[in-house]
């Protein structure tokens, strides 16, 4: 634990046992997201899947840098992560993003992949929040996530038709954003 | 439809087999059922048995995550 650190953040009107335990939950959801995600991109496949893969395949490898992310910042506030793997899956910030009963059906693949990028947006949104002006290590650390959780829904959402992500993707690099923390 | 005053509210607080209910504008809701109310806390910032009205302003999204969920009673305004 980084004592003075721990105190700053706590004398700035934060409470940090309460923001330990969102990280480890965020945390949970990046580590548990990105299983999930691997088991929902090997499946899309065909015509339409196809063109989603590559999408997937970099929203996976991109929750999982998040999680190692989080990571030191947890410990550095003083927490932990829990010692059961079943018991980080549980706490998880956001619900499982299951395969579809029916795995062909790319609009539900779609729908499960969006709906956990807007969990996650909005649990760094709230972390943001918390912390705005208070715990500048962990903002800078939850905007980073954001910016690309946030670019993670835009594309999702635009091949469920929402409208155009207004970007393009990532060419070849992977966490623009988040890659200072994993230096 | 059943009438909670905050007191009996707080009872169901998600904890020892008990629901985990919210409310919200007056309306009592079960969320027991959600992945996202697991031990009845939310987010590790809100627990079951309160209500919600006003968290739920400064909260990043808006009450239609909650409005998805039964609505179990009403929450007594004088109780």
């Amino acid at each position: 634990m980084a004592q003075v650190t721990r105190e700053m953040v706590e004398r700035a009107g934060v409470n940090v046992d309460q923001l330990v335990e969102l990280l480890i939950k965020n945390a949970a959801a990046e580590l548990t997201t990105y299983y999930y995600y691997t088991i929902l991109r090997v499946n899309l496949i065909g015509l339409q899947g196809e063109g989603l893969k590559e999408i997937a395949e970099t929203a996976r490898i991109e929750d999982r840098n998040h999680f190692e992310a989080l990571v030191p910042r947890i410990y550095e506030l003083g927490g932990k992560l829990p010692q059961d793997m079943k018991a980080f899956h549980d706490i998880s910030a956001c619900p499982p993003a299951v395969l579809p009963k029916d795995p062909t059906d790319v609009k539900a693949m779609l729908t499960v992949l969006v709906e956990a990028e807007r969990c996650a947006v909005r649990g760094y949104t709230h972390i943001c929040n918390l912390t705005a002006g208070k715990d500048h290590r962990t903002y800078d650390l939850a905007l980073a996530i954001l910016n690309e959780e946030i670019e993670h829904e835009s594309w999702f959402s635009e091949f469920l038709g929402e409208g155009p992500s207004g970007h393009f993707l990532r060419r070849g690099e992977t966490s623009p954003f988040v890659s200072k923390f994993l230096k | 439809m059943r009438r909670f005053s905050k007191e009996e509210l707080r009872h169901y607080n998600g904890l020892d087999g008990m629901p985990a209910y919210v409310a919200y504008q007056g309306k009592v809701y079960d969320v027991s059922g959600s992945f996202l109310w697991q031990q009845g806390l939310h987010q590790a910032t809100h627990a079951a048995g309160s209500d919600l009205t006003a968290a739920l302003k400064q909260a990043p999204h808006g009450a239609e995550l909650l409005l998805r969920f039964p609505i179990v009673g009403i929450l007594d305004p004088n109780g």
